[in-house]
């Protein structure tokens, strides 16, 4: 059975790695000779078959055809339907899981238990589903990391730097900022930032636009009409988009799907540059906001590492060393490194010690003594960047004579204001009855190295104590019974 | 934050029960210092300054810290488990990147 096993489940990208014998990680190519899987799902219309990987992304009908899933795994509305069958984005990326797992096992024997990267921004709802995709398709995860962690971890043990490093990992479809501490052979995160919607995906989308605009300036009819065309002028704006990280300009002739004759586009990557320049605004936020959670000035940076397909764009390089005032330096394999570091976690976890995604706390009414002003706010008990394993404490006050059950509101999000954090749970718990108001609870909240979160009620008066794993239950999540049935299913099921 | 670190000023009390209803029902949560007039108010074109609740008397300083707090408040709400406010907060970030290149310059 292969040991330590890591895989990047990427937006357009997956990946998987194994650690050899001599504790090098190394990528285990699919069935089709590509170290890299595309994270396409393609649904035959005449056979039984799912394919996934080159042949679904260049194949046929874009109806039946799943690119980028990744993006919709914390979307609890998100369901396709083919055939005539749902399936949630969790499904969708089983299939991508299951052709990983049989391709590889061919090469490194039965895989069993992984690790897998996700979006340090990942929510609740989308790491639930990235686990159970993972179990659909027989495999265990020991442990979920984020991608810029792993991708620390490998650059960390190959170019053995020590100090702050700085992480940008800008993939097909997100954006993740991390900052760590490298001590010898220790690794601290002090922070983790992502964006959603912050991929090379969104710049595609901004340059099919600027296709359609010289498209219509040229013949006055529109680009496309259906998701067919649309799909491969898309293809061609990322082709160019590849081609504008090499060259100052490039020319591509179109057609729509109506006949109405050719169109020349040509973009310079002055123009791109431009096209993305509030994207890459956005991006500069997020190192902002991570430099602040972390307490860093720029120059407390020693190493800025970049990650992910999108950082090859050269303005992106270029906005980054105006900001820290050095080069960022490449993870050497942009493309790889968030598995092979996966990989490598799987070993030495112990060596990495990783912080609180998110902040956990409730919803309390919040009694301003100086203005005698109450309001709901969200009131955090855990905040975002502690150090886990960990557990922390806050008393409050009821605030009702006579009351028969205390409701907690279990909120992740670190905004004081209640509209801007998720309400993911509420403990229950009942209580004698008769008593006066301002009876003291304990709210607990433990964070384990699993992210798992755990939340607990104490009565101080009675004792009594109510305890549950914080978990996100609402929609988009299978029931237990679900998973397991979707699991055999779809190990019958034949994927290539 | 100790066990028995009950609340400093301003005092915490939990609400009996309630309080996710009164969440939803958005009663006084509007701190109007504060938070931008929600965006169902961006389709009659407010500005982009209005939208991030930048007056014109606030200093550079002022508007950074502002545009911080609001990237934060948002960025977060780009991943929420709720639709609008998703929607929401992608035109919002679109007034933050706005407001933050007339005060401090293009990248
Ligand atoms: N030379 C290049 N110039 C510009 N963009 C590139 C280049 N090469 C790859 N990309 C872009 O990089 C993205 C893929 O990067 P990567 O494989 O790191 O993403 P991913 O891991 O699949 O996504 P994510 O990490 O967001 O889930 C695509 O959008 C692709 O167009
Ligand atoms: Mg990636």
């Amino acid at each position: 059975m292969a040991q330590h096993v890591g895989i990047d489940l990427g937006t357009t990208l997956s990946g998987l790695a194994y650690l050899k014998g001599d504790g090098t990680p190394e990528i285990v190519p699919n069935s089709d000779g590509e170290r890299l899987t595309p994270s396409v799902v393609y649904f035959d219309a005449h056979e039984d078959v799912k394919l996934v990987g080159s042949a679904a992304r260049d194949g046929g009908d874009p109806e039946r055809t799943i690119f980028q899933i990744k993006r919709y795994m914390d979307d609890p509305d998100h369901v396709l339907e083919i055939d005539g069958k749902k399936w949630t984005p969790a499904e969708i990326s089983a299939l991508i899981l299951s052709k990983l797992k049989r391709d590889c096992e061919k090469i490194i024997g039965e895989i069993r238990d992984v690790v897998i990267t996700v979006p340090a921004n990942f929510n609740e709802l989308a790491r639930k589903s990235t686990i159970a995709a993972a179990e659909m398709a027989g495999m265990k995860v020991k442990r979920l990391v984020n991608e810029p962690t792993a991708a620390a971890v490998y650059y960390a043990q190959t170019q053995n730097v020590q100090g702050r490093v700085l992480v940008f990992d800008m993939g097909g479809g997100t954006l993740d900022v991390t900052i760590l501490e490298v001590k010898g052979g220790s690794i601290r995160i002090l922070t983790s930032e992502g964006a959603r919607h912050l991929g090379g995906g969104n710049l595609d989308d901004l340059l099919v636009t600027a296709f359609e605009e010289q498209y219509r300036a040229q013949t006055g009819q529109g680009l496309y009409t259906d998701e067919r065309h649309r799909r491969r002028i898309l293809q061609s704006a990322e082709d160019a988009k590849k081609m504008l990280s090499k060259l100052q300009r490039v020319n591509d002739t179109v057609a729509n799907d109506q006949n109405s004759g050719l169109a020349r586009i040509d973009l310079t990557r002055e123009g791109f540059e431009g096209l993305i320049r509030k994207m890459l605004t956005r991006t500069v936020l997020l190192v902002e906001q991570a430099l602040d959670s972390a307490g860093l000035k720029v120059s407390e940076v020693d190493h800025v590492v970049l990650v992910g397909g999108s950082t090859r764009i050269p303005k992106v390089k270029k906005v980054l060393e105006k900001f820290f005032g050095k080069t960022p330096k490449s993870c050497g394999n942009v493309d790889e490194c968030v598995a092979l570091g996966a990989a490598l976690f799987a070993k030495s976890s112990a060596k990495i010690q990783e912080v609180c995604n998110a902040s956990y706390g409730t919803l309390a009414m919040i009694y301003n003594a100086a203005t005698g002003e109450e309001k709901v706010a969200n009131s955090v008990v855990i905040p975002k960047n502690t150090v886990i394993p960990c557990s922390r404490s806050q008393v409050y006050q009821t605030s009702e004579d006579n009351e028969k059950v205390i409701e907690v509101d279990i909120t992740q999000g670190e905004d004081e204001d209640p509209r801007f954090v998720d309400v993911i749970g509420r403990l229950t718990l009942e209580v004698p009855p008769n008593r006066p108001k301002g009876c003291e609870v304990e709210v607990t909240f433990s964070y384990d190295e699993n992210q798992r979160v755990q939340a607990r009620v104490l009565d101080k008066a009675s004792g009594r104590v109510k305890e549950v794993a914080v978990t996100y239950r609402g929609a988009g999540v299978l029931s237990e019974e679900e998973l397991q049935r979707r699991s055999q299913h779809l190990r019958a099921m034949r994927i290539e | 934050m100790s066990s028995k670190s009950v609340p400093e000023k301003p005092a915490r009390r939990i609400s009996e029960g309630s309080v996710l209803e009164k969440v939803a029902k958005g009663e006084k949560m509007v701190d109007a210092g504060k938070s931008p007039k929600v965006v169902a108010k961006a389709e009659k074109k407010v500005s982009a300054e209005v939208l991030c609740g930048i007056q014109p008397k606030m200093g550079k300083a002022e508007v950074g810290a502002r545009l911080k707090l609001l990237y934060r408040r948002y960025n977060r709400g780009a991943s929420s488990l709720d639709a609008k406010m998703r929607a929401e907060s992608e035109t919002m970030l679109d007034a933050i990147v706005e407001v933050r290149e007339k005060f401090f310059g293009e990248i």
